[in-house]
């Protein structure tokens, strides 16, 4: 179990560990505890008929070492999960195991008591058989708690990607902008204003659409072409775009609107921050069959940008998408410069049919 | 009402001087950045300032931090395409915003209302947007002067005044030591009491003849007295640098 030290004050959702004081999860293990009972019980030849007081003990003692160890669990939980999860883990099944020692004790001394001769030998295996089983199935437990809990994570992790997905590729303040120009360009420059509604409609169309679909990159270009169309319009000649793709293969295949988020980041962050504008430079190249794009644009330096955590967002996603759909080979890198920040997207050329 | 606005955008400037002008007001000036519009602010007098947030350089709430310091200020109204962040800071501290692209009605509610920011409602704008200045304001007689974060090499207290000295020029403001090192805190550090230096144009740490510690800077003559409980601090720092 590959497992990170856990930062302080984290959210109960994210311990592994179950809520053993839950009433629903006390009658799971009351259930499984006499359960186990009955599976000893059958594996016990010819006693399964004439053992009602058989089973009525073999119950008790069972449901004693079960609801003790959870009701230990219950009350060490809060200081188990200041732990890593395989401390914690490691942890809670020393409780069990202690649990089930001392009961067995218990169990053996008060059978002494009532009358059955004491003998060391037989005392020395009852103990351990008892320990063996329960260091067995609670084992199983645990681990059946740790993949379930794993599953969640997973689960949680995808949801929040797709959010993020939508998140990124429709930024806000890039739709408000839109409009305000829209509004402008109306009164003096209809035919422009159309245009961009226009452009406006496609891109939405596409990001509206199923985040894993992929389009050729001579249309993801085109769809980056009309989204720098209506940049160019609010921008003016403070962006410039200079495209030199080279021998990429056009009929390439890539995830749909992958290229615009980045050239939005590449103004967002850059182009738009400074006074005078500057050049976004898009430039392709191809190794084999694995293909670069690259996006050079001029930005503030480090210590002048202000809250920049929309552009991890923005390039975790698209790295994100670009592994979901061709594997490890393709991914994002991020460069910074003082005074220029350059992303480069790798992934390998597939046709589309 | 005289109106100046400013947005970096020709397209927004475009509109909102349509729309200023068919409600009857007139523009006085038209700003496409922060320290245009605190020019104009001066030499035009405008009743009311129309700010967009997101500028380059020196944004909105900067700028107007800095309209502030005039001696007839304009009402500011900020403007903005979208922006939770500042919005709710707009919300609780009762100054008037409008959003892109801005209705007519709307407008002409502002403006009709439109008052003077104070200072308590921009000290807490600023503070909740974590806002560092990218310039300095500085004012002599009637005109002013902005000496951008990036160029000053440190801040000397003298008494009431603090001289802020870049690789221009020197100037005299009314400030805190203490409240520029808290606000520019990682970009300078606090030598001596009475100095606040640039990290990024520290030379070196030297020592004289009498055990004295000084700095030396990059880019300048002058040295800069280190007092004694400071020398660890800026030795470690210097040696960070590498």
């Amino acid at each position: 179990m590959g497992i990170k030290e856990r930062p302080e004050g984290n959210e109960q959702s994210t311990i592994f560990l179950p809520d053993f004081c839950n009433i629903g999860m006390v009658f799971a293990v009351v259930v499984l505890a006499e359960l186990m009972a009955f599976a000893i019980l059958l594996t016990t030849p010819y006693s399964f008929a004439l053992s009602w007081d058989k089973l009525g003990v073999l119950s008790l003692f069972i449901q004693w070492i079960a609801l003790s160890s959870i009701g230990l669990l219950c009350v060490s939980r809060k200081w188990l999960i200041r732990y890593s999860d395989t401390r914690a883990g490691i942890l809670s099944y020393l409780i069990v195991l202690s649990v089930t020692w001392v009961v067995a004790e218990c169990a053996w001394w008060s059978m002494i008591y009532t009358g059955m001769p004491d003998n060391n030998d037989m005392h020395r295996d009852f103990i351990l058989r008892t320990l063996g089983v329960s260091a067995i199935l609670s084992g199983i437990s645990l681990r059946v708690i740790y993949l379930q809990y794993q599953q969640k994570i997973h689960i949680q992790a995808h949801a929040n990607a797709r959010i993020q997905a939508l998140q990124a590729r429709i930024r806000p303040h890039f739709l408000f902008n839109s409009m305000n120009t829209i509004a402008a360009l109306i009164r003096s420059q209809p035919e422009n204003a159309e245009e961009a509604v226009e452009d406006l409609s496609d891109l939405f169309r596409a990001s509206l659409g199923k985040t894993s679909q992929l389009i050729s990159l001579s249309e993801e270009v085109e769809m980056a072409k009309r989204y720098l169309r209506i940049e160019q319009l609010r921008l003016g000649d403070r962006l410039k775009v200079t495209w030199t793709l080279g021998d990429l293969p056009e009929q390439a295949q890539l995830p749909v609107l992958t290229l615009q988020p980045l050239l939005e980041n590449a103004i967002f962050h850059g182009i738009e921050m400074l006074p005078a504008g500057g050049e976004i430079h898009v430039s392709g190249s191809r190794k084999g069959d694995l293909l670069t794009i690259q996006i050079d644009n001029p930005c503030l330096p480090p210590q002048q940008s202000q809250r920049t955590n929309g552009t991890q967002t923005a390039v975790n996603n698209i790295d994100e998408r670009l592994r979901i759909a061709f594997g490890k080979q393709a991914g994002l890198s991020l460069e910074r410069q003082e005074q220029s920040c350059q992303l480069t997207i790798t992934f390998p050329m597939t046709e589309g049919e | 009402m005289n109106i100046l606005i400013t947005d970096d955008e020709a397209l927004a400037r475009v509109r909102l001087r349509a729309l200023v002008e068919e409600l009857g007001h007139s523009v006085v000036a038209e700003a496409s950045h922060g320290e245009q519009a605190l020019q104009l602010c001066e030499t035009n007098s405008p009743d009311i300032i129309l700010l967009d947030i997101r500028m380059p350089g020196m944004g909105g709430i900067e700028t107007a931090r800095h309209i502030m310091s005039l001696d007839n200020p304009p009402a500011v109204i900020f403007t903005t395409a979208f922006n939770e962040h500042a919005l709710q800071a707009f919300e609780t501290n009762a100054v008037d915003y409008l959003l892109k692209p801005i209705r007519k009605e709307k407008l002409d509610l502002s403006l009709n209302k439109a008052s003077r920011l104070n200072k308590a409602q921009m000290t807490k704008l600023s503070e909740q947007e974590q806002e560092v200045r990218t310039h300095i304001c500085a004012r002599n007689h009637n005109s002013i002067s902005l000496v951008p974060v990036a160029n000053i090499m440190y801040f000397m207290a003298d008494q009431k005044y603090i001289s802020v000295v870049s690789s221009e020029a020197e100037v005299l403001i009314e400030d805190s030591l203490k409240a520029l090192e808290e606000e520019f805190s990682g970009l300078f550090t606090r030598v001596h009491r009475n100095a606040l230096v640039a990290i990024e144009h520290i030379r070196s740490l030297e020592k004289s003849s009498d055990g004295a510690h000084y700095l030396l800077l990059k880019n300048c003559d002058k040295t800069l007295d280190v007092s004694r409980r400071h020398v660890p601090a800026v030795r470690k720092l210097i040696r960070d640098m590498g």
